[in-house]
């Protein structure tokens, strides 16, 4: 069934700025949805439309089929866990998550109920009469995500809720969420600018650039076949190495000296694009081309090598190499390169799209 | 300042015990003078040290009327005053704290200029405005009443400036998210505001109570009905005897009784004066 749906929602601000042009999107109910992209993308604004916070210039919001275009943020029955958790300061615990309920005309037993089957759930009991200022960051998290769960919405909204935490906790939270709404099954809608974030807590991601939703599928649909460049460097760590090239008809002529080969119909400029870990080490006689060393990045399980593609001239173009476990080759030295065609990504120059 | 300097602690303490000694002493002469009989002012020198005649200016002073003139006691003009206070205080909060309000959480056309006129009347305290505040008052056919002492000085620029500055400090999360818990204007205002602004409407409770209490021009003008006197005015009523000797000693009583209550609510609400004006716990 779906539950939420997004018809050409766009966002145009008063001094006529156009934030977002249009977004599509339908989620189905239980779908944990990540809203994914650079900062200033719009990824922020989309939710804060849903929510009910900005207004919606053009187009329409259903939740389970209601327009929701004119509702107040009260009305909609989402609940929103913000980024600095924005806990009323003056009030303790318990009566954060029941200030919600008791808006609504909750009588105060059941209020008492819900709020302690919740806490119980976050492991918040001991919790309940302290204050926000007493609390860690990590509690004051959870605080957030229980003020948010005791309402029992539709729908949640996330607006990077894990940026303020420090790394470890990052992601132990992270794993935390996921189980959360996995219980639960609410629909929720997640923002991050955190690709790792994204990848691992999304059903569903929707990449975003510039207020444009550049591709909408799973984790891995997105991983394997980016629709476009933008996609293509934003999903995967480090990104992918995207490289303008020719399409010719010998193949991908990416230098004078070098062009790999490929028959494809399309003729014209493009963009090669390889993952860091899909490129492998050969010897001369195998290897495709030649890697010019200027950095090693050792990190235990992994090694990351930075180099230039090695032309006669020297200013080849330069690229990351993933390799699992140590190695420790010399900068400077030439390290030979295989390039399976099987993980290669073609996009069209112009248009942007998949070849 | 973590140091440890005797000679610097003695000069630090020293200066501190002299200027406690200047500030200390007239209120210390007032004490003194108000145990001696009041002929002891005439005489031309000014005692240091109690006389014999506390117990009787203090008993005059208490429950009799003040006299020289002035026909109420001097309680009943302490709670004159103190219903002025109160009243202007009260009225300068409330007032203050609803503009602040609208200014900072509600979008409407002008809202800045409104603010900036607000502001402006900072330029424009009672004593400018004095002649066309007291006609407005007598054509309310509001002189002697409670009402004509408290309500021309209700507005407040500098508590409305205050506390739109403390609102700005709210971070606009808050407002949201209290938005989606569905609070509505007033709830919010009751719920969330009010108690976050607990510390400034304690800072400006006590700058306002002493404000109102001290009030000595508009109350002199508005009132010529005994009942209506307040004790602050009236210290100036019983110094202005046409003939016979000025009761100093009951002066001064009314003027140290005239001083305890703006020091009680200092003393009071020190602790949270200090946490309003110093920090924000948000």
């Amino acid at each position: 069934m779906t539950d939420v749906i997004l018809e050409k929602v766009g966002k145009t601000y008063p001094n006529g700025y156009h934030a977002i042009p249009s977004v599509d999107l339908t989620i189905e109910e239980g779908e944990f949805i990540v809203l994914v992209g650079p900062s200033g993308c719009g990824k922020s604004t989309l939710l804060r439309m849903v929510a009910g916070l900005e207004s919606i210039s053009t187009g329409e919001l259903r939740i389970r089929g209601e327009r929701m275009n004119e509702k107040e943020p009260a009305e909609r029955d989402i609940a929103m866990v913000f980024q600095n958790y924005a806990l009323y300061p003056h009030m303790s615990v318990y009566d954060n998550m029941a200030y919600g309920l008791k808006n609504r005309g909750m009588p105060k037993d059941q209020i008492a109920e819900k709020v302690s089957d919740v806490a119980q759930m976050l492991g918040l009991t001991e919790l309940l009469q302290r204050k926000p200022r007493q609390l860690s960051g990590g509690q004051r998290q959870r605080v957030a995500m229980g003020r948010a769960m005791v309402r029992d919405p539709k729908v949640f909204l996330f607006d990077e809720p894990l940026s303020n935490l420090d790394a470890k906790l990052r992601v132990q939270m992270r794993v935390e969420i996921r189980q959360l709404q996995r219980k639960l099954g609410t629909t929720t809608l997640y923002v991050t600018h955190d690709q790792v974030e994204a990848m691992t807590l999304a059903d569903r991601l929707v990449v975003l650039n510039k207020g444009k939703a550049e591709q909408i599928g799973t984790p891995m649909d997105l991983y394997n076949k980016p629709a476009t460049p933008f996609v293509a460097a934003f999903i995967g760590s480090p990104s992918m190495n995207l490289i303008n090239a020719n399409l010719t008809e010998q193949g991908i002529k990416i230098s004078d000296a070098l062009t790999l080969p490929l028959s494809h119909q399309h003729r014209g400029s493009i963009v090669w694009g390889i993952r860091p870990e899909h490129l492998e080490v050969s010897d001369e006689r195998n290897a495709d081309f030649a890697l010019r060393i200027q950095a090693v990045e050792s990190l235990g399980a992994e090694t990351l090598i930075h180099g230039k593609i090695e032309t006669a001239s020297g200013d080849g173009e330069p690229l990351v190499v993933r390799l699992s476990g140590p190695h420790l080759p010399d900068v400077n030295s030439l390290m030979w390169l295989m390039a399976p065609a099987q993980h290669w990504h073609l996009f069209d120059e112009k248009t942007q799209q998949r070849l | 300042m973590i140091e440890n300097r005797p000679w610097l602690t003695f000069a630090s303490h020293a200066t501190l015990l002299v200027g406690i000694g200047l500030v200390a002493l007239p209120v210390w002469m007032a004490l003194v003078a108000s145990t001696h009989p009041a002929s002891a002012f005439g005489v031309g020198h000014i005692p240091l040290w109690f006389g014999d005649a506390g117990v009787e200016t203090w008993g005059t002073v208490l429950f009799e009327e003040a006299g020289n003139g002035v026909d109420t006691p001097v309680w009943f003009m302490m709670l004159n005053s103190l219903i002025m206070a109160l009243g202007i205080t009260f009225g300068k909060i409330v007032i203050s704290l609803l503009s602040a309000y609208a200014i900072v959480f509600f979008r409407f056309p002008f809202r800045n200029l409104c603010f900036w006129i607000i502001f402006m009347t900072l330029m424009l305290p009672v004593e400018v405005r004095i002649v066309p505040t007291y006609e407005v008052v007598a054509n309310l056919d509001l002189l002697n009443s409670y009402t004509g002492l408290t309500l021309p000085l209700i507005a407040s620029a500098t508590a409305t400036f205050l506390f739109r500055q403390c609102f700005l400090s709210i971070p606009g999360e808050l407002v949201e998210a209290a938005r989606i818990d569905g609070a509505g204007p007033w709830r919010f205002f009751f719920d969330i505001l009010l108690p976050l602004s607990r510390t400034n409407i304690a800072a400006l409770f006590v700058i306002l109570f002493i404000y109102g209490w001290n009030q000595y021009l508009w109350p002199l003008l508005i009132t010529t009905d005994d009942a209506y006197y307040t004790l602050v005015m009236s210290i100036k009523r019983m110094l202005s005897v046409t003939d016979g000797d000025i009761a100093w000693n009951q002066i001064m009583a009314t003027t140290l009784l005239a001083m305890l209550p703006p020091v009680a609510v200092v003393i009071g609400m020190q602790k949270l004066f200090v946490k309003g004006l110093v920090d924000s716990e948000k």
